[in-house]
């Protein structure tokens, strides 16, 4: 393929590089995860499939730029809320229930597919276009206009994220939750609304959590909380008393990543037996294997994508760019963060993958989705040339 | 271009935020990581090497058999043995390397190795050459799946020649151990080698390290203090784990495959009460399966010690008296189809059973005379007894009303017409009452009972129509004595003995009457006798007396955990008056001038009562004849003494004793064994001796131990 010269400086080769970087770590990692024989499958082959997929998607979404996103979000977001409708009136034939949760459709040929990785995408378009429109309606900013467009960004996230915790899907769940509280931070509301909301929304949560720890009942009968949801906060607490389900997985983990010690036991030195270790547990058998060298090695490697994708934000003169991005951050920032933090006991166990590096088809075509928004943003960036970074 | 907006000044303000929040959460995060991996990792590390955790269940010893006086009878005996445990995912190349090793530390009796085995062996140690004896072209079958792997390894082990089995000839030792690691189940010590010398021990001990699954322990054996003395009712523990026909029986209860159960009477009725409660250990354990710790789960406890109602000094002396007076009367030629005899003595009060003696002539391999242990016959072989059961005939007479108390009847043969005369034992006995009937042992009393019982009407010469079912009457209140039902002795394989199944003719119900048509165990004669000492009560005999709690002391016996109560299994169904008058005619059987058993009895200081019993029966032994067997005399003696507060009840057993005419051998026993049993009582007074049984000591234990060497040697060379 011919490229013109400006095309060429125009490309995101540094993410273009983090991305190989991934695809490596996601296939070695996920080798000496299926030799657990859990499954039968040949994970790595499927991977490399779904990053050659991501790949074509990414190709196609930098010939969009941001102003045919732009008109195309409320129908994107559309789309995505229908899917998720579709989802819960669909017959099990097509959706069927797994590990207690709806949340994929049976596509024949090509395996299953999980709406809510794309609806996240679709959400920071949506989200990221409200904010826009309001700034641009309301070009005065008052605490009453704040408010209304927390009210709307609200409403706007609500719609999906109803729909995904009646899956039920807390992980999914919480990464829009994340992307809802990153957008409020970035759109620029004032302090003084931030403060009392984030404020408000802290004492509940963690009088939530004392009630967990010292009074269940109390939720159980009030809040009608199901109770495995409270399990999996006294499996992380103490995971040796609660050694069947969440326990166990935590347990196990901890053994393996902590074994891997400061460098670990090498490619495939696995001892420990973790179940779906190729997917959300993948960072156990990073942990294990190169240790503690090679786990900061891959939070580096986020740290720099994140770098990466806030200096895009910063560079790109179109403030719908810019939350994007910050969208895309607050995603990405989460998905690790609860990922990993689950393998080590810094957070309770959710079902949610390690964006990049966990096998899975959707996940990573979501991820990649997201990843095609910043190189368009990068590719049709007019003043790239011009603009000197603002870090 | 509109909507486009120049970026507010907030926006750069609020993403470095952001990013100085991702900054936060992804150093918590490393800062996690570093804890968890550096910090703690050698925690971790150790603790996934030692995440296997085996439970082994070691052996206990089972509860030891005691005297009513405390006298150990059975014991334990501890035997170094080699174990070896297979864990999960052992392969079987891995137990040949162990076993080879083995091999050269322990010498292993190699005999029972098969060619198979060496075969099975073959394949294993060599497996390119066991590719070798299969074809390319069957090779090609089995990849089509036209051949099953099974299939396949038939072939190699029909291929394989002599010459390459003497190839692994002198592995034999090896196969031979590898033949006992695959006898276990996983994760349950096998014992490989019983018996192990000081030396071999020392030398596995050692070497544990290199021997992956193996392990030196102690097992137990029993050791009968008393040798052959009751051995048969002692009974044995299965070689090799459960008894595969009570496999499930067993499994259910929580046993093991390879655990050793009672197969046989004590062992096997007490099986509950004698196995102890497994030591359970956990063995901690690396990924290799080396054990990096060892934690003990319960420390298990010896099996409960039975206490049995046996008095072992009483045994022996009954036993001897048994094979001296059989020894006797063997000199006597009509004494040839002799070869048993049977005493039992119990407590009519209690049906403890304080003697069961039972002697069996045989020969050994060098075809000498020996005496062997018979003791269950007591109970598991039935005898014609005759007239010692007519107590219970005078008294079936009385209770269907045939004849009451004092009836009188004279003593001149039956004859019924195509029958040969059937008369009393001799001629002239005169009118009898049924005392006295008793005590001269008429049959012709009996016969008339029957016939009143069976409502015929006796007209000398003539038919005599009689009701069949008077068989049905007279059988079942035998039963009320136990005479053809079971006793209820708590010991298995119980014998009720045969019952005549031809009904036609009278004279078989007349045999009944005196004992000659139905068979009995000595162990019912003894509880019929019994019965008619304590004034009616049928008692359950019972070779338990109480249930210990086992001690670690060899020389003390442990507190009573239970003492097993008399049971009474029915009352005999009689008037007031009937039974005084049939312990009246045993009394006078005795102790009268002309009672049957008189001339043996008659003075004896402890005053007993009693009835003889000569059968005239077929030889039905073990003796093979052909045409006709001969006809033998069956002698039989039932008692108790003191006769009016008895302590004791006896019966004797002498099947086949001669032919037609011979020596008094059951009256010559039994007298002994009276004399002897009070004789033995007044010695223990005159010692001050404690007759309530066992309390905390073991009256035996130097003697028991002194032997034990002994023993283990003796056994050693019977077995070679």
């Amino acid at each position: 393929m011919e490229r013109s010269p400006k095309n060429h400086d125009k490309f995101d080769w540094t993410l273009t590089l983090i991305l190989l970087l991934c695809f490596i770590i996601s296939c070695t990692a996920i080798y000496s995860a299926q030799t657990t024989g859990q499954y039968a499958d040949n994970f790595v082959l499927r991977q490399v499939f779904w990053y050659a997929v991501g790949a074509i998607i990414i190709s196609i979404v930098v010939l969009f730029d941001s102003e045919q996103f732009w008109k195309l979000s409320w129908y994107l977001y559309g789309f995505g809320v229908f899917l998720l409708v579709l989802l819960v009136i669909a017959p099990e034939s097509i959706a069927p229930i797994r590990n207690g949760a709806k949340s994929w459709f049976i596509i024949p040929g090509l395996g299953s597919i999980q709406p809510s990785e794309f609806v996240k995408i679709f959400l920071i378009l949506a989200l990221s276009r409200a904010i826009i429109s309001h700034t641009k309606k309301y070009q005065t900013k008052t605490i009453g206009s704040d408010f209304l467009l927390f009210f709307k960004l609200g409403i706007i996230t609500s719609i999906p994220l109803g729909l995904i915790m009646l899956q039920p899907d807390l992980g999914t769940g919480l990464v829009i939750v994340a992307i809802f509280t990153g957008l409020i931070l970035v759109s620029g509301i004032t302090w003084k609304l931030i403060i009392p909301i984030y404020g408000t929304g802290i004492v509940i949560f963690s009088t939530v959590f004392y009630l967990v720890i010292s009074n269940p009942d109390f939720l159980e009968k009030y809040l009608k909380v199901q109770p495995y949801q409270f399990r999996r906060i006294y499996a992380w607490l103490d995971p040796h008393s609660f050694q069947t389900g969440d326990g166990y997985h935590l347990i196990n983990s901890m053994r393996a990543i902590g074994s891997g010690m400061l460098t670990g036991k090498g490619f495939n030195g696995r001892e420990v037996y973790i179940p779906e270790n190729h997917t959300d547990f993948i960072f156990s058998v990073i942990g294990e294997e190169y240790g503690f060298v090679g786990g900061s090695l891959v939070i580096g490697i986020f740290f720099l994508l994140i770098y990466h994708l806030i200096k895009t934000a910063l560079e790109t003169t179109d403030a719908y760019n810019t939350y994007i991005c910050a969208g895309v951050i607050c995603m990405i920032t989460f998905h690790v963060f609860q990922n990993i933090g689950m393998t080590i006991q810094v957070l309770p166990i959710t079902g949610i993958p390690l964006p990049f590096i966990s096998y899975g088809g959707s996940s990573l075509m979501g991820n990649m989705l997201a990843m095609g928004l910043i190189y368009s943003i990068r590719f049709h960036h007019k003043t790239y040339m011009f603009s000197n970074s603002e870090l | 271009m509109t909507k486009k907006k120049k970026k507010k000044t907030h926006v750069p303000f609020r993403l470095n935020m952001l990013f100085f929040i991702v900054f936060l959460l992804f150093s918590a995060l490393i800062l996690r990581l570093g804890i968890v991996q550096i910090v703690y990792g050698d925690d971790f590390k150790r603790e996934i090497e030692r995440t296997e955790d085996i439970t082994v269940n070691n052996p206990v010893p089972r509860g030891k058999m005691f005297d009513r006086n405390g006298k150990v009878i059975v014991d334990n005996i501890p035997e170094k043995a080699i174990t070896y445990t297979k864990y999960q995912g052992t392969s079987q190349q891995d137990m040949i390397e162990v076993a080879t090793l083995l091999a050269k530390y322990i010498d292993k009796d190699d005999e029972e190795v098969r060619e198979r085995d060496m075969k099975d062996y073959w394949i294993l140690t060599d497996e390119e050459r066991a590719k070798e004896k299969i074809t390319e072209a069957e090779w090609d079958q089995y990849r089509e799946k036209e051949l099953t792997d099974k299939e396949i390894y038939n072939l190699q082990l029909k291929r394989i020649t002599e010459e390459d089995l003497l190839e692994v000839e002198e592995d034999k030792e090896i196969l031979a151990i590898f033949r006992e690691f695959n006898k276990g189940y996983a994760l349950t010590p096998q014992i490989v080698k019983k018996g192990v010398t000081d030396k071999e021990f020392a030398f596995v001990s050692e070497n544990l390290e290199q021997l992956p699954g193996v392990d030196t322990t102690t097992d137990w054996k029993r050791d009968y203090v008393f040798k052959n003395t009751l051995r048969t009712i002692i009974g044995n523990i299965s070689e090799e784990g459960l008894p595969s026909e009570q496999l499930d029986y067993y499994l259910s209860r929580g046993y093991s495959r390879n655990d050793r159960v009672g197969s046989s009477y004590i062992e096997q009725q007490y099986e509950d009460v004698l196995h102890g409660k497994k030591a359970k250990i956990k063995n901690i354990t690396d990924k290799a399966g080396n054990v990096l710790d060892t934690e003990v789960i319960s420390e298990g406890e010896r099996g409960k010690d039975l206490v049995l109602t046996i008095d072992m000094d009483l045994q022996l002396a009954v036993e001897k008296i048994i094979e001296e007076e059989m020894l006797a009367a063997k000199k006597d030629p009509r004494t040839a189809l002799l070869d048993r005899a049977f005493v039992v003595l119990m407590d009519p009060y209690t049906g403890e059973i304080l003697t069961m003696a039972g002697k069996q002539i045989g020969k050994d391999e060098d075809g000498k005379q020996v005496m062997n242990d018979y003791s269950r016959g007591t109970f598991t072989s039935s005898y014609n007894v005759g007239s010692a059961i007519k107590g219970a005939t005078v008294l079936a007479g009385f209770n269907t009303g045939a004849i009451t108390p004092g009836t009188r009847i004279h003593d001149t043969p039956v004859v019924i017409a195509n029958s040969n005369p059937k008369g009393s034992w001799k001629q002239g006995l005169g009118t009898l009452n049924d005392i006295d009937a008793l005590k001269v042992s008429s049959n012709v009393y009996m016969f008339h009972t029957a016939i009143r019982m069976a409502n015929g009407i006796y007209r000398p010469g003539q038919p005599l129509p009689f009701d069949s079912s008077a068989f049905d009457t007279m059988r079942n209140y035998f039963g009320q004595f136990g005479l053809g039902v079971r006793t209820g002795i708590d010991l298995p394989n119980e014998m009720v003995g045969f019952k005549g199944m031809d009904r036609s003719i009278p004279g078989l119900l007349m045999d009944l009457s005196i004992g000659q048509y139905d068979t009995y165990t000595p162990m019912q004669l003894v509880q019929y006798v019994s019965a008619i000492a304590n004034g009616g009560y049928r008692i359950q005999p019972r070779m338990v007396k109480e249930i210990r709690e086992p001690v670690m002391k060899n020389d003390e016996i442990g507190p009573v955990i239970q003492e097993i109560e008399p049971n009474v299994l029915n009352k005999i169904d009689a008037e007031p008056g009937w039974l005084e008058r049939v312990q009246e005619g045993f009394r006078r059987v005795m102790q009268e001038p002309n009672g049957t058993a008189a001339g043996k009895f008659r003075g004896k200081p402890y005053s007993p009562a009693g009835k003889t019993g000569t059968a005239q029966a077929q030889y039905d032994g073990p003796v093979k004849f052909t045409g006709e067997k001969p006809g033998v005399m069956n002698l039989s003696l039932v008692g108790y003494a003191p006769h009016d507060n008895p302590e004791i009840a006896m019966a004797v057993m002498v099947p086949w004793a001669y032919y037609n005419e011979g020596p008094s051998i059951n009256n010559n026993i039994g007298s002994r064994v009276f004399d002897t049993y009070f004789e033995l009582k007044k010695k223990r007074n005159e010692e001050q001796a404690d007759p309530q049984g066992p309390e905390h000591e073991v009256e035996n234990i130097d003697e028991a131990q002194e032997g034990q060497e002994d023993r283990i040697t003796e056994e050693a060379l019977s077995s070679e």
